[in-house]
């Protein structure tokens, strides 16, 4: 099992492996690494579930339904509002 | 000119103006900027014409143009000489693992994430905290996250953009992801009466 475990990446590998994972496709023999390596460690998995659900929940945040685009509670102050209109205003006159 | 332009553009404010700051605010963490940035917005929308009609056509099309704002801010920034987060060793990413490159204990920790995402959509104190979390994060981090992680932005483009290399990118986006979900982990799941209290 341990000269298995040596060919692997190690877990600190796997964390930036499955980061780059999100951005670009790897080649296929580290692919194929990542795979045992998954299927042998849990916390690695968890750790690419996470990563997922981060980035399916930010995508959401682009949706104006969702309550993600109120992550925010601030709004724009009444000066701000003040000034664009002024500014809008003076645009066009 | 005033009649017919004027309270147009007045009832932008009204009904885009916090949408569209808020979806400002989240990308370039500071609010007088985010400020500008809707100002330039409806200066922008003023000269130009909507090609589709409707409300919900109206939104989309000024998130088209603040979007563009965002990105010329990004790009103006760029060439000013901003420290370059990804070999800054404030909090290093390595922390987690033990010497062997296995995971600490701690830092594995897991309790609490849900499996799918429907769970969390609804709750404030969720989306508090990642705000928290984002805010966190060092500005150029940030920014590189915002755009690959919100605005779908492919690796190539932003590396172009902002003058980074795949490498460089490629580590603060690891960074990112990394020191969010531990922060996500500490102030929202699973430790949650920490989280109050912090």
């Amino acid at each position: 099992m341990s000269w298995v475990a040596r060919l692997l990446p190690t877990c600190q590998e796997m964390s930036k492996l499955l980061s780059d994972a999100l951005d670009r496709r790897l080649p296929w023999h580290i692919r194929t690494r990542m795979f045992v390596h998954l299927r042998m460690c849990m916390l690695c998995k968890q750790y690419q579930h996470q990563l997922a659900l981060l980035r399916r929940l930010l995508r959401l945040t682009n949706d104006s339904h969702s309550a993600g685009v109120q992550v925010l509670q601030a709004g724009l102050s009444d000066e701000a509002k003040e000034r664009i209109r002024r500014a809008l205003d003076s645009s066009h006159s | 000119m005033d009649e017919v332009v004027g309270p147009d553009s007045h009832r932008w404010i009204d009904e885009h103006g916090d949408y569209l700051y808020r979806f400002a605010l989240v990308r370039v963490y500071d609010s007088n900027v985010a400020e500008d940035l809707v100002q330039d917005t409806f200066l922008a929308a003023l000269q130009g014409t909507r090609r589709e009609s409707g409300p919900t056509a109206e939104r989309r099309w000024m998130v088209g143009i603040i979007k563009h704002k965002i990105v010329d801010h990004f790009r103006r920034m760029a060439k000013e000489p901003l420290r370059d987060d990804s070999r800054s060793d404030v909090p290093s990413a390595d922390d987690d693992f033990l010497v062997d490159g296995h995971w600490k204990p701690a830092a594995a920790d897991s309790r609490g994430w849900p499996d799918k995402p429907d769970t969390l959509l609804e709750q404030k104190q969720f989306w508090d905290a990642l705000a928290c979390c984002l805010d966190k994060l060092p500005p150029r981090t940030a920014q590189v996250f915002t755009l690959r992680e919100m605005d779908e932005m492919d690796t190539e483009e932003i590396c172009r953009l902002l003058h980074l290399t795949q490498t460089n990118l490629g580590v603060m986006l690891y960074r990112a992801r990394k020191q969010l979900r531990n922060c996500l982990s500490t102030r929202y799941f699973g430790r949650t009466e920490e989280a109050v209290q912090s």
